[in-house]
């Protein structure tokens, strides 16, 4: 099972999980879900179920620490004077934040050895040879458990909620084994809060026909996104991106966009198998995507895509670090020097920029991720310095900032910076990064495409074709979702003839059209390396 | 009754035309001939389509060793007895088992010869079931032809006409000469047969006598691939389920193997010097353990007289263009 859109996972995994959880008693279902969990990170990852079973124990253990320490607190507080309550607080928060701390950097601890050993091991030893010191560290490789960076953001946003006391930590450990290792959601997310999914996963209802229904047909289109697109854009972007010094700046353009569409519909569409997976058991996972390409702006893009791992960063990152002592001093102090716009902006800025730091390297161990993080974090620094200009700017040459050709040039910017940080994002290195820049910028033409030798690379003229018509598809559907019209509802509505038409229509595009067999190299999960 | 309608009719009933509609398309699909230009996939092994029925003595099925090993032309030439070699390349052993099995429906071979290669080859459960899928809807395998697909799709029945004068043998003249001292050092170490070849090779056992053909397991000389450990396994299971096993690369000395001259990758396969040696052997021993019949007087095989023309001609060809190249 190397992916969720490959056919052991939705011809006989799924299946059968269905038919075991429906045919188990109510109160034994969560015994099913989660040894169809375990075996599902078992095929794919062995011994190393290891990892997910200690981090789940971990925060477990934790948890119940902290509500320890918190009833504690609540006791002394009760028996205490006025003037001692302060004073008990204090000690317990200390206390409270030496767990969690503890918890966390565990956590983390574990992360950052077995994903980023090897770069910072490579880094070291280039500093120290730079440094002209012979010592050089020993630099072990690991092989990850599978989805490690996302079950670790569930365990870490676990412990924080308890620690803030958002939520209760419970004292059942299958539950808690369940929010963790949740099939569906394992190896790509979405990055899941225990509020989110604990008590849906627990309640375990019967399978109902609407949910089966319901959750097919978002499997059907997520296959349809994956399938018929990504894994048709591959070939050509492998070829571009490859040999990328034997191509003009026009292909190199086309090979960008291509990678940026095949990006969001590998992930997007895994997405909608993994949400689609998850609604037919009754689960509501938190969307992960929201029409990312009608943003306005970089920071409006990363509230829509891969929403989940933004609202991580942005309640465990950015906003601990924007609300503590340091920077709270120093908006203070720099509100009094740079006025009351460029003030706040600075201790902002200095949090944003470990969340995009952060960002980057979550993606991989890489400078490139780095800069791919660096890149964002720029974009959106320069969004919040000069927004306020641009919008007095407007303002004054009497521009409609709401007219529908002011926001068509804010959502084409958008698309292309994003695009630019894709072409980083996907060159595997950070001078290849450049060079392809750098070609695509002072070396760009139309000749390869007026000569139809782009055709050539992997995609001829049908697959054109049926890429436009696949696009515009998605296209229609992020239209109607984005006015708030849901697509699955309205099908729902028809009569049965309609329906099954659609749903056979559906399938037999994705078989049909489908990249898949002789010829075509499906791409791998890209998210599930993360 | 509510639910039973909602969770087992309608889901029946949904599947069931949803089959009809992939039998329909699997029919518009189809390649409406076994040759190249009609979108047929493994061109050389389904060239045995165009094989007049009942009239292939052996069966010969694995990966790229069986194509580049056995040449069974050399084995016409010498004995009489008609063979196809329906080998791909990287060929899984599940689809070893499509093979025999749709040979069946035309042929009634003899014998039956898997080179043991492809039994350690792993595939994985998707590549099962995909197999499984392009087995009862071709539609899976041939999808991909709605680019060419032309009214003429619509009506015609497939009708195969075109044989292979290689008979599914593929001629490599190239040499590359392999270091072979010790490849077969003895030990009596095992190698295990993945679990799921195991099963795959337990159908073939099974589908072989049921069509009344005697499996034999076979491993062609091959210094990268092969070890005893690998021989260990393959006799162990051949006794285990009483089929005979062949191992060339035991008695590489005695068919002659010179792996200075008769290997085109460095003893990752034989090359057509090395084939023609372990086709004549094959041969000889096939004639010997099987009696398989001369049909070389037979009016009824004149096409066989035509094929050796085609194939003498193909490796002639093949030989000049490796001279030249030399040069």
């Amino acid at each position: 099972m190397s992916s969720y859109c490959s056919l052991a996972y939705l011809g006989l995994f799924l299946p059968i999980v269905m038919v075991l959880y429906q045919l188990t008693p109510q109160k034994h279902r969560w015994k099913a879900l989660l040894a169809a969990s375990y075996l599902f990170f078992w095929t794919i990852s062995g011994k190393l179920v290891m990892f997910l079973i200690f981090s789940t124990c971990s925060i477990h253990h934790f948890g119940l620490w902290m509500t320890l320490v918190q009833e504690e607190k609540k006791g002394k507080l009760a028996e205490a004077e006025k003037s001692e309550k302060k004073q008990i607080k204090g000690v317990y928060q200390r206390k409270l934040r030496g767990i969690v701390t503890l918890a966390v950097l565990l956590h983390i601890g574990v992360l950052v050895v077995l994903k980023y050993s090897t770069f910072f091991g490579t880094n070291l030893n280039t500093l120290l040879a730079a440094c002209k010191v012979s010592f050089r560290l020993p630099i072990p490789s690991f092989i990850l458990p599978i989805g490690i960076s996302f079950y670790t953001m569930q365990a870490v946003s676990y412990l924080f909620d308890v620690y803030r006391g958002t939520i209760r930590a419970d004292r059942n450990l299958g539950r808690l084994a369940l929010y963790m290792s949740f099939f569906p959601q394992i190896m790509e997310g979405p990055i899941c809060r225990y509020s989110d999914t604990a008590t849906q996963l627990w309640s375990c209802e019967k399978i109902s026909y609407h949910n089966m229904t319901m959750g097919m047909q978002r499997i059907a289109f997520g296959l349809m996104k994956k399938i018929v697109i990504a894994d048709r854009l591959n070939l050509f972007i492998k070829n571009v991106f490859t040999n990328h010094a034997s191509y003009d700046g026009g292909v190199i353009a086309v090979a960008m966009v291509c990678y940026t569409c095949q990006l969001y519909m590998e992930f997007s569409g895994t997405i909608d198998v993994v949400i689609g997976s998850a609604e037919i058991f009754g689960i509501k996972m938190p969307e992960n995507f929201r029409q990312p390409f009608f943003s306005k702006t970089i920071s409006e893009f990363w509230t829509r895509w891969h929403i989940t791992l933004g609202a991580w960063f942005r309640d465990y990152v950015f906003y601990p670090l924007s609300m503590s002592k340091p920077l709270k001093h120093m908006t203070v102090s720099a509100r009094k020097h740079l006025g009351n716009h460029f003030g706040p902006l600075v201790a902002g800025s200095i949090a944003l920029f470990v969340v995009w730091i952060c960002n980057g390297l979550w993606h991989g161990a890489g400078w490139f991720y780095i800069f791919f993080g660096l890149y964002h974090f720029g974009l959106i620094l320069l969004g919040n310095m000069f927004g306020p200009l641009f919008k007095t700017t407007a303002e004054k040459l009497h521009i409609d900032r709401n007219k529908w050709y002011y926001r068509g040039i804010q959502i084409i910017r958008t698309a292309i910076l994003v695009n630019i940080g894709e072409l980083f994002f996907r060159s595997n290195g950070l001078r290849v990064g450049l060079t392809m820049f750098k070609k695509m910028v002072t070396n760009f033409s139309f000749a390869s495409i007026k000569s139809r030798q782009i055709l050539t690379l992997g995609i001829d003229k049908y697959d054109v074709l049926i890429l436009a018509v696949s696009i515009l598809l998605v296209f229609a559907v992020s239209v109607m979702r984005e006015r708030g019209i849901g697509i699955r509802t309205a099908i729902a509505r028809q009569n049965i003839v309609v329906r099954w038409a659609f749903y056979y229509g559906l399938i037999l595009f994705i078989v049909i059209f489908g990249a898949y067999g002789k010829g075509y190299v499906p791409i791998d999960p890209i998210y599930a390396n993360f | 009754m509510k639910e039973k309608y909602k969770f087992i009719i309608k889901p029946i009933l949904f599947v069931a035309i949803l089959c009809m509609l992939l039998i329909f398309f699997s029919f518009l699909f189809a390649p409406k001939n076994n040759i190249e230009e009609a979108g047929i996939h493994m061109v050389n092994a389904n060239g045995i389509l165009g094989e007049r029925e009942h009239t292939i003595d052996v069966l010969v099925v694995g990966d790229s060793e069986s194509y580049s090993a056995i040449s069974p032309m050399e084995m016409w030439q010498r004995y009489g007895f008609t063979s196809y070699v329906c080998g791909t390349i990287l060929q899984p052993l599940l689809l070893s088992e499509r093979f025999i099995e749709r040979t069946f429906e035309a042929q009634s071979p003899t014998v039956v010869i898997l080179e043991t290669n492809t039994i350690f080859r792993e595939t994985t459960l998707s590549q099962d079931i995909e197999s499984k899928l392009e087995s009862y809807f071709s539609v899976f395998q041939y999808h991909n032809r709605w680019k060419d697909l032309s009214g003429y799709d619509f009506f015609r029945e497939p009708r195969y006409t075109w044989t292979d004068d290689s008979k599914g043998y593929i001629c490599n003249a190239y040499i590359k000469p392999a270091t072979a001292a010790g490849y077969m050092a003895y030990t009596d170490k095992v190698e295990k047969i993945p679990e799921t070849n195991q099963a795959y090779l337990k159908n073939i056992i099974d589908l072989c006598r049921d069509n009344n053909a005697e499996l034999v397991l076979l491993s062609t000389p091959s210094t990268v691939n092969w070890n005893y450990k690998r021989h260990n396994a393959i006799e162990n299971f051949a006794n285990e389920y009483g089929v005979k096993y062949l191992d060339m690369n035991l008695i590489a000395d005695e068919i002659a193997i010179d792996w200075s001259v008769d290997t085109r990758d460095a003893g990752d396969h034989v090359n057509y010097t090395g084939s023609v040696k372990v086709s004549a052997y094959l041969g000889q021993y096939l004639k010997e353990e099987y009696d398989l019949p001369d049909h070389r007087e037979d009016p009824a095989y004149s096409s066989w007289h035509d094929a050796m023309e085609g194939y003498i001609v193909h490796v002639e060809e093949e030989k000049e263009a490796r001279a030249a190249a030399r040069k």
